[in-house]
């Protein structure tokens, strides 16, 4: 049951392209991609307890890589891709080491220096990274299996499919990995550090492969965007990115499967609510995180879970 | 030797004002707990009510910085209100995300209201200069370091001597026990906020006749001020005040001696480093982090 | 893929036959066009003062009685500088707004990647105050979709370094720049050209736009001892250097870049400013008398003086509306066509006397910037 509706949701995404125009498919596949980001979020700071400020910045060496890459070496979106997610994950790495020595607050900050750090090197090191103006990147072009051409991925529908199959197979493969041994791990870690670890458990294992976890998905979404937007620039991958993700988290319901994913669609299509006070944007996106953090702890899914739980 | 001398000078007067920010808002982590991302905003808004209240109103500058004071401790009043009191037994990211919330709605309030325009507060001591053997300096600029250690060398004599900052302090200790001794502990709560704020406030309207004053100045003071919170020791007033006065030298030294792009970098990396080897900063001393 | 489904066939068909009651009926609607510009996030300082270029200019037609009887609605989009929201928001505006053209945007980046969707849909896309050359570089020759009514950034820095070792007989050069694209360019170009002159650059510091405290980079600058110190970036941050230089000083020639030419630029740099130079598209006090006469609606609307970013938003706007009033409807494969050529007669407020929006294959106007010095606290132009 719960299968079918979820293959029903894909086939209804999938679909949607036929039925609206390009504004809203493309409005369809930022969320797709924030899905992404989101997801990738929850892994480290709703699953493991270890907050982050850095996912655009693991977005941001994602789309830097595949960047770099084809401009130095030429080579295309399918070796670039898995290249990408490497080396995002590899930062998760370098990232996820602070994190075994801090907690709370001092990783939150540690984290805000590393977002930082990175977007002050995007957007400085011109000779390498294209500084303030970015790089160009070409599109995914032919997808071709035993020399013969199958699809081509250059129009704006054919990135949206590809988007939301990599995201179907992304999405599968982190739910997998919270039903096995290492997901159970996680969530020991974050309900209680001390526990986890005198009943054995490698916390510094765990810890570390929730940050490569959520870096690696984060690089993902970043190689899918550059070649998408044909070109990176820096400003694509400030704090602000990170804080949207964030948002998108906790207003959606940290630490549950699905709340991510509805805070991404929810925000990312927000500006669309708005009508005439798009002005107010940015305003009412603080006043929303405050809100949601003071009255709603659990985001709405857990809000609609306890609600469920009292009819029932 | 005469130019590194200057060097220094202009570090210690914008590290001044690193001290500023930063001791309230280690005052708040130390005392409360919170990580305030909205500190930067008080700075902000501290700094418009001062160019306001002297360029609008035409308020002596005295006046102003009490209309300043008064300001940012209200400002501290409902900050506090919603960033603390729905907060307790809630864990620490909590009140990390609702003040990041809170920046971005006071910045684009800021943005709104007030318009994009930079504006600057013209006084008369502008362009008196002053000469200290080879350091030559503006003297509004010389005054910043003077209003600092005078402001912080008063918020330790309240610290020390005062009913009020003996609760702090014992709050800072140990809360449950300071509650048990008679701390009224929401009353401290709020004081901490007020005094951080006016701080903060106070720091803005400073820099404001030094600085141009827009609605985004708070972005970096308050990543600055964060930056010398960790290196000074989080909750450590007096190794904020060191440690704010060395991230405004260093930075002086990397534009002079090394290249003007690297200069907030430089600090970002320092904290790291520093978080890396040495977790309870410069100045603090070990204890469990959580 | 076939390049109209069924369906999109049958709301064609159906359009056109619908076509003649529609525009009877349509008549006295309001044309939308659109803008876009970064109203929030990094740049909105200087979004805030194009747009207001793109209103008064919207607003000046709509009094003239609107083009063909109905009145204009300028759509407004928010880019946040970023180019993922520029792409999806001139989606929007085409798909949504219908728009004929957009006006828009202010960081190069992102107009790089938002002109190629609007070139795509084939509509035309006007400057919001971009100047990098990769923006018009970006375009088809012969075929330009994004279209920029004044010279880029490279032919800003080279009209500066001229002027800088001519006419200010410098031999040693400083240059300031900020880490944006168009600190950079300018930057470069100006460092190729003064070393070409025979000049020689002793220093060049970059700095982060915001960037508060400049006293200690200075102070070093002044053992450098420069004839000129070249300032690239925006206005806020040049008075913020000005300023800072005396206080420390360092007492040199200053030449700034096009953007530091507003009267919040005297007013934040104080006497600092005094003698002050700049290479400008724009200046109140210009001999083109429709820059001249512009300025005067303007301050007589908003009380204060027109800056560069206002003209530039009024400019790219006027010539848009004025493009589509040529070809009589709301046709953007039209307009782009008229943009192309045909206005080559229409006097724009920037640039010398006589300058007109005369675009070239690339999509660029030329001409020769101005050098403006300020004199007892008003800016004066000095003639080459």
């Amino acid at each position: 049951m719960k299968k079918l509706a979820i293959l029903l949701v894909v086939a209804l995404v999938a679909a949607a392209p036929f039925v609206v125009g390009g504004y809203e498919t493309n409005v369809l596949m930022n969320a797709l991609l924030y899905v992404i980001l989101a997801t990738g979020l929850n892994l480290v700071a709703g699953y493991c307890g270890q907050f982050s400020f850095a996912q655009g910045a693991f977005y941001g060496i994602g789309a830097y890589t595949t960047a770099i890459l084809s401009r130095d070496l030429g080579t295309g979106f399918w070796f670039n891709f898995p290249v990408g997610i490497a080396v995002a994950g590899l930062f998760g790495l370098l990232l996820g080491i602070p994190a075994l020595r801090l907690k709370g607050h001092f990783l939150a900050i540690v984290t805000i220096a590393f977002q930082t750090i990175v977007y002050l090197t995007l957007s400085q090191w011109t000779s390498f990274t294209g500084g303030q103006t970015g790089l160009p990147v070409p599109s995914i072009g032919p997808v071709s299996l035993f020399g013969t051409t199958l699809f081509e991925i250059t129009s704006l529908r054919s990135y949206f499919w590809f988007t939301l199959v990599i995201a179907v197979i992304l999405l599968f493969a982190v739910w997998r990995l919270l039903q096995s041994r290492i997901g159970r791990e996680w969530i020991a870690i974050r309900d209680d550090e001390t526990l986890a670890s005198a009943v054995g458990l490698d916390t510094t294992r765990g810890k570390l492969t929730a940050f490569v976890g959520s870096a690696a998905l984060a690089g993902a979404a970043g190689v899918i965007t550059a070649h998408a937007m044909r070109g990176v620039t820096p400003d694509d991958f400030t704090i602000w990115i990170s804080a949207t993700v964030v948002a998108m988290m906790i207003v959606g319901g940290k630490g549950t499967f699905i709340g991510p994913i509805i805070g991404a669609v929810l925000l990312t299509s927000m500006p669309e609510f708005l009508g005439g006070f798009a002005e107010y944007k940015m305003f009412l996106f603080g006043v929303l995180l405050v809100i949601t953090v003071t009255l709603l702890p659990e985001g709405l899914i857990g809000r609609v879970r306890r609600l469920r739980e009292r009819f029932s | 030797m005469d130019l590194f001398l200057q060097y220094l000078a202009n570090g210690v007067v914008i590290g001044s004002s690193y001290v500023l920010v930063a001791v309230g808002l280690t005052l708040i982590f130390g005392i409360l707990g919170v990580v305030n991302f909205a500190h930067g905003e008080f700075y902000m808004l501290g700094a418009y009510a001062g160019v306001t209240a002297v360029t609008l109103f035409g308020m002596p500058l005295p006046l102003a910085l009490a209309v300043v004071l008064v300001f940012s401790a209200l400002l501290g009043f409902g900050a506090e209100a919603i960033l603390h009191k729905p907060m307790k037994n809630r864990d620490a990211t909590s009140s990390i995300i609702s003040s990041f919330g809170l920046a971005v709605a006071l910045q684009n309030a800021a943005l709104l209201t007030l318009g994009p325009q930079p504006r600057l507060l013209k006084t008369e001591f502008s362009t008196i200069p002053i000469e200290l053997g080879p350091v030559f300096m503006p003297l509004q600029r010389a005054l910043i370091p003077v209003a600092m250690m005078v402001l912080i060398g008063a918020l330790y004599l309240i610290l020390r001597y005062t009913w009020t900052g003996r609760s702090l302090r014992s709050m800072s200790q140990h809360a449950t026990v300071a509650r048990l001794c008679g701390v009224r502990v929401e009353r401290v709560a709020v004081v901490t906020f007020m005094v951080g704020a006016a701080l903060a406030g106070v720091a803005g309207f400073l820099m404001s006749s030094v600085f141009m004053v827009h609605p985004i100045i708070g972005n970096m003071i308050v990543l600055k001020a964060f930056t010398v919170v960790i290196l000074g020791g989080m909750g450590n007033i007096l190794g904020a005040a060191v440690a704010g006065l060395l991230l405004g030298i260093t930075e002086s030294m990397t534009s002079a001696y090394l290249a003007n792009g690297l200069r907030d970098i430089i600090g970002f990396v320092i904290v790291i480093a520093v978080l890396l080897f040495r977790p309870q900063g410069l100045f603090g001393k070990a204890f469990e982090r959580s | 893929m076939a390049p109209f489904s069924r369906r999109q066939m049958l709301a064609i068909i159906g359009a056109s036959v619908a076509a003649p009651s529609i525009v009877s009926a349509q008549d006295t609607s309001p044309i939308r066009i659109g803008g876009m510009l970064p109203l929030s996030g990094p740049g909105a300082i200087e979004g805030h003062q194009v747009v207001k270029g793109l209103e008064f200019a919207v607003k000046e037609a709509n009094e003239k009685g609107g083009v063909f009887g109905r009145k204009i609605e300028l759509v407004m989009e928010d880019d946040e500088s970023n180019s993922t929201k520029g792409v999806t928001a001139v989606r929007r505006l085409i798909e949504r707004e219908k728009v004929p053209f957009i006006i828009g945007t202010y960081p190069t980046a992102v107009v790089i990647a938002a002109s190629k969707v609007a070139a795509e849909y084939k509509v035309p896309m006007l400057s919001g105050g971009s100047t990098g050359a990769g923006a018009t570089d970006a375009n088809t020759p012969g075929d330009p979709w994004f279209f920029r009514a004044w010279p880029d950034s490279n032919g800003q820095g080279e009209d500066t370094a001229r002027a800088i070792v001519r006419q200010f007989k410098a031999k040693r050069v400083a240059i300031l720049h900020d880490a944006t694209n168009y600190g950079v360019t300018l930057a470069d170009q100006v460092t190729k050209v003064v070393t070409a002159e025979g000049g020689e650059i002793v220093a060049k510091e970059s700095y982060n736009t915001g960037e508060q405290d400049f006293s200690s980079m200075l102070t070093k600058l002044r053992t450098l001892k420069p004839d000129v110190v070249y300032i690239g970036g925006w206005a806020g941050d040049g008075a913020t250097i000005v300023r800072q230089a005396a206080e420390v000083g360092l007492r040199a020639q200053f030449v700034g870049s096009g953007s530091m030419l507003s009267d919040d630029f005297i007013t934040l740099a104080g006497p600092a400013s005094e003698g002050f130079a700049v290479a400008t598209l724009y200046e109140s006090t210009t001999p083109n008398e429709f820059g001249r006469a512009f300025g005067e609606r303007f301050k007589a609307v908003y009380k204060h003086e027109a800056g560069t970013l206002n003209a530039l938003g009024f400019d790219s706007t006027n010539i848009a509306i004025e493009a589509m009033r040529r070809v009589g409807k709301p046709d953007s494969a039209a307009i782009q066509q008229m943009l192309k050529s045909g206005m080559k007669d229409f006097p724009i407020v920037q640039g010398p006397k006589g300058a007109t929006a005369a675009f070239d294959a690339k999509g660029s106007v030329n001409f020769p910037m101005f050098i403006a010095i300020v004199k007892n606290g008003k800016r004066t132009l000095v003639e080459s």
